[in-house]
């Protein structure tokens, strides 16, 4: 056997070592802080929506292990609060909306699903869920899940309690992206009859 | 080379490869009380930093007394979800959620209800204060290397609970995980359906837990 052969056998066993190690590394967790510190915010009746877009192709690479803006998307970190020591909220994914910022829109009620899409020309965010996110990020199967893992999902606030996640936002693959508004209708439970208002953010 | 080099190099390699499957085996899920939740798997410097941190999930409380109605319709339970990725590295076969999920709620609710009936359509008003509707959001599993390799399944399941009268009084996502070995082509499928299962039991204990300590669900008992 020669030298080059031993080599080899090396090379080998230890690609085999680290195989294993490789497919099971961690993903770094995004921090979270209180959600009225964050650059975008929005509060309602003691709850606060902090928002903050993950651009930095380097940051997307540390927690997400590979670039999401050439696949036409960007991660936003979303944190919600909710402050009030009574009240509930119902917080649901499905009815977030999105889409270019236009100078004038108004704070229009959100009163079905069906209007929701045509309000102010948004369109419903929950297409562009973490499954889409996840089929265009043709990667290893390790960083579709995380992506999946770190997606923020519906839940009910009770008081004093607070979530949060990454929404994954559609954007432009490549250039200068328009400003993006975010609008998320809440529904604060009563008693009497739910009330549903909408945040909005804008960045 | 000498003959005694050839088999020391040769027993170098064997270990390697024999190594870290029987470290990893020993890492295997068994009962899926002891998978620890994909949700709660973060570590420690995620919570917030400046805020008191506040607590999302209580310990599970006694049985609520409602008579709650669980709606699994025939369409929920075959739900099958195909595994992603690119055509190379895509698994074979479903993940058959739905009929994992059939099996495994009702009972893993039961233990958050008095009364609990199963049904195969929302039910009339009057038939139940609270009526459970489950859907399966996503399901992904990450794939190994080999096939004593652990891999990772995550099922992510969301839940609506009306009440009479329709209103949503309550809304939560959970996830459910499990880990299992890969299996070689004799044991994937067995150990595919076996990874569906625990992922799913997971996300139904989970389920349980966070309805019995919802705040807002025992609100309706008062």
């Amino acid at each position: 056997m020669s030298r080059t052969d031993l080599i080899r056998i090396l090379c080998a066993s230890c690609a085999l070592f680290l195989m294993p190690a490789y497919a099971q590394q961690k993903f770094a967790d995004y921090p979270v802080h209180a959600a009225d510190s964050y650059a975008v915010k929005a509060e309602n009746t003691g709850l606060v929506i902090g928002a903050q877009p993950v651009e930095d192709p380097k940051e997307q690479k540390v927690y997400f292990d590979t670039e999401l803006i050439p696949r036409g998307f960007i991660p936003v970190f979303i944190v919600i609060e909710n402050r009030s020591k009574e009240d509930s909220f119902l917080f649901d994914k499905s009815a977030i909306t999105c889409g270019p910022d236009e100078a004038g829109i108004s704070h229009l009620e959100v009163r079905s699903k069906a209007e929701r899409p045509a309000v102010a020309g948004l369109s419903l965010l929950a297409p562009a869920g973490g499954f889409i996110v996840m089929a265009k990020v043709n990667s290893a199967s390790h960083v579709q899940q995380n992506i999946l893992k770190k997606e923020l999902q519906s839940k009910t606030l009770s008081p004093l309690a607070s979530g949060h996640g990454f929404l994954y936002i559609p954007a432009p693959k490549n250039g200068p992206r328009p400003k993006i508004h975010l609008r998320i209708p809440v529904t604060k439970l009563s008693a009497e009859k739910p009330e549903t208002f909408v945040l909005d953010l804008v960045f | 080379m000498t003959r005694t080099r050839l088999f020391f190099l040769a027993s170098v390699l064997l270990c390697t490869i024999t190594l870290p499957a029987f470290v990893m085996a020993q890492d295997q899920t068994t009962p899926p009380a002891d998978t620890k939740p994909a949700a709660d798997a973060q570590s420690p410097d995620t919570k917030p930093a400046d805020t008191k941190p506040m607590t999302d999930t209580k310990p599970a409380d006694a049985k609520l007394p409602i008579k709650a109605a669980l709606v699994l319709t025939p369409e929920f339970c075959a739900t099958k979800i195909k595994p992603k990725g690119s055509a190379l590295t895509k698994e074979w076969g479903t993940f058959e959620v739905g009929k994992a999920a059939c099996e495994q709620l009702e009972p893993a609710l039961k233990e958050a209800f008095f009364s609990l009936s199963r049904v195969a359509a929302p039910p009339a008003a009057q038939e139940a204060q609270l009526v459970l509707l489950p859907r399966i959001v996503d399901v992904n599993a990450t794939t190994a290397m080999g096939a004593f390799s652990n891999r990772e399944m995550v099922v992510v399941l969301e839940w609506t609970a009306k009440d009479p009268a329709g209103n949503t009084v309550w809304l939560e996502t959970v996830q459910g995980s499990a880990k299992h070995h890969m299996g070689n082509l004799f044991t994937f499928k067995k150990n595919q359906v076996l990874i569906v299962t625990d992922s799913v039991k997971d996300a139904a204990v989970q389920s349980a837990s966070k309805m019995s300590s919802s705040p807002e669900l025992r609100k309706l008992t008062q």
